[in-house]
């Protein structure tokens, strides 16, 4: 509200301006409040004695966090899932980056239609993916299914949201800095190594950085292709699906704050990518 | 002949490093996307198999059984809903946003917005039983105002329950796509408008709304696609009532009918396909997929 500066923004036009100006401030209050309530009543409930989720609150307890804490099936979830991210993110980063400098400098023929099929797991329902990778595994493949193919189905949709976040930093880039490299005679993979790596290395430890949480987040894909073991949000699902106690949202605020966390940091290493690249700038 | 093939080596060394991710797509998208083509022209038989008797069968079906075109239905009927009332609740959201809040806010609740698309999406559903089911907390506001003497079970495990998760989940989506667009607009033009003797809601509709369409049909596009192929928030607060199709693919999947699974399967990702065909030009991907 601080754009007084511009008589045109303080000047009412219409008597009706001031009262729609609030009106749209009370909705967009309104419309916060209903992204953010239910993840209140979320945390909420973790701290919860009754052994049901829900109103009213009889006490505050610890106790649900000491119950998740001890439970070896959620523990082992967690590790799976912490192993098929990290696995889904390294590959994912690494094809994603490799494919998107092709879709920006391999002057392809068809690069459009190429752009648009390579984009379409992100826009397909994971439903669909994950049912033809579960055909494609068990009728056509004879795999059994693992860790392994859970790691490929997360790759069908991670690859796709990599290559869109390196491909637009490719092609916002500069390309008179290259020359500038090639002009004082760095060879092209001395230029790769100190010039284009160093300034789109924020895109790319962006697409990581989604890859890793959509990867533990997954939940429909990885319900198709997994075998006998049990991941993050398949063992949330079950609990949710059956019986549930104030451990999952004892969970759920522990992943909630790893999140949040995990993006402050993202964001100030990422800040210190964009200092850098204006110096690269310069 | 030296040149030939240092032209080749060349081309060879443009394409290389994409041959990774090329492999990835044709053996984890396209493959599986063309044997369940395949598949949905063949039929199980009574023990479960898989028998390579091509037929279109399966299609037919699901214009013949009433049961699968009213669940269709249902399901675009829903999509549709959420879609306008996404539009409904993201459009004023983010006009105030650009127009009225200064870069250093609209920047922090931009990333307010963003925040719960990077916690479980599961668990965001999960969160609305805890506050529209029977001990949940709406009943027990609603139970203390006196509005109602008993827990109602009105809210979720019905079509409502849907209708709200599936508005909570997509309108973000909707935000980010309006906000893209939003923010490119001179709101310089409102006024000159006016001054030109529009009434606000004309200025509104004739010189904002045509600039803002690409966001508009991205927004449209980020809520309507999903929820055709929404399985999870039915399951987890629709109950019996709240089936939507993507919960028939399981189903059929499930019972181990493959044929069946992968023939609706298809429908709904030729539907999809076309929709994106349709509108690819003014869809805007990196405005929302860069941002979240």
């Amino acid at each position: 509200m601080a754009k007084g500066i511009d008589p045109l923004e303080t000047m009412p036009v219409s008597p009706y301006a001031r009262p729609t100006r609030w009106a749209l401030w009370f909705w967009s209050t309104l419309v916060l409040g209903f992204l953010y309530m239910p993840i209140f009543f979320l945390v909420l409930f973790s701290f919860n004695e009754p052994r049901t989720p829900g109103l009213p609150i009889t006490g505050l307890t610890l106790h649900w966090y000491e119950v998740a804490a001890g439970n070896s099936v959620l523990l082992d979830a967690v590790k799976n899932s912490l192993i098929v991210s990290v696995a889904v993110a390294i590959l994912a980063t690494l094809i994603g980056t490799m494919a998107a400098f092709v879709l920006v400098r391999g002057r392809l023929r068809h690069a459009d239609s190429i752009r648009i099929v390579s984009t379409m797991p992100i826009m397909l329902p994971g439903v669909l993916l994950g049912i033809g990778l579960l055909i494609f595994f068990r009728r056509v493949l004879d795999l059994e299914l693992s860790l392994l193919t859970v790691i490929a189905g997360h790759l069908v949709f991670t690859i796709p949201f990599v290559v869109l976040i390196v491909a637009a930093r490719l092609k916002g880039f500069d390309k008179r800095l290259e020359w500038a490299a090639a002009d004082l005679g760095a060879d092209p993979r001395q230029s790769l190594r100190y010039v284009i790596l160093p300034l789109i290395w924020p895109a790319i430890a962006a697409g990581a950085l989604i890859s890793v949480t959509l990867s533990i987040d997954e939940f429909i894909i990885t319900f198709f292709t997994v075998g006998p073991q049990v991941t993050l949000p398949l063992y949330i699902y079950t609990q949710v699906k059956f019986g549930v106690t104030p451990e999952v949202n004892a969970v759920a605020t522990v992943l909630l704050a790893s999140t949040v966390l995990l993006l402050i940091v993202s964001g100030l290493v990422l800040r210190g990518g964009r200092k850098l690249m204006k110096r690269g700038a310069k | 002949m030296d040149d030939l093939t240092s032209a080749a080596s060349s081309r060879w060394r443009r394409y290389a490093p994409g041959i990774p991710g090329a492999i990835a797509l044709l053996v984890l998208f396209i493959g599986p996307m063309l044997f369940m083509l395949v598949f949905s022209f063949w039929e199980t038989d009574l023990d479960f198999n898989l028998v390579p008797n091509w037929n279109v069968d399966n299609y037919l079906r699901f214009f013949t059984v009433p049961t699968y075109l009213r669940t269709l239905a249902k399901t675009l009927v829903m999509a549709s809903a959420v879609t306008l009332a996404g539009l409904a609740v993201a459009l004023p959201f983010t006009y105030f946003l650009v127009r009225y809040v200064s870069r250093r806010w609209q920047r922090l609740i931009l990333l307010a917005v963003i925040v719960p698309f990077w916690t479980s999406y599961l668990l965001r559903v999960y969160a609305w039983q805890a506050i529209l089911g029977e001990r949940g907390a709406l009943n027990q506001v609603l139970m203390f105002l006196g509005i109602i003497d008993q827990p109602s079970r009105l809210f979720v495990y019905n079509d409502v329950g849907v209708f709200v998760v599936l508005l909570y989940v997509y309108f973000p989506f909707a935000a980010l796509a309006l906000y893209a667009s939003l923010e490119k607009f001179d709101f310089g033009q409102l006024h000159a408008a006016q001054d030109l003797g529009a009434r606000p809601d004309q200025a509104f509709r004739h010189i904002l709304l045509p600039q803002i369409r690409a966001g508009i049909i991205t927004a449209c596009i980020f809520i309507f696609i999903p929820i055709l192929g929404e399985f999870l928030t039915p399951t987890v607060v629709g109950g019996v009532q709240g089936t939507l199709i993507a919960n028939l693919v399981v189903n059929f999947f499930r019972g181990a009918q493959i044929a069946e699974g992968a023939a609706l399967g298809i429908v709904i990702a030729l539907f999809v396909t076309a929709l994106l065909v349709v509108f690819r030009k003014y869809l805007r991907l990196e405005d929302v997929v860069t941002r979240g």
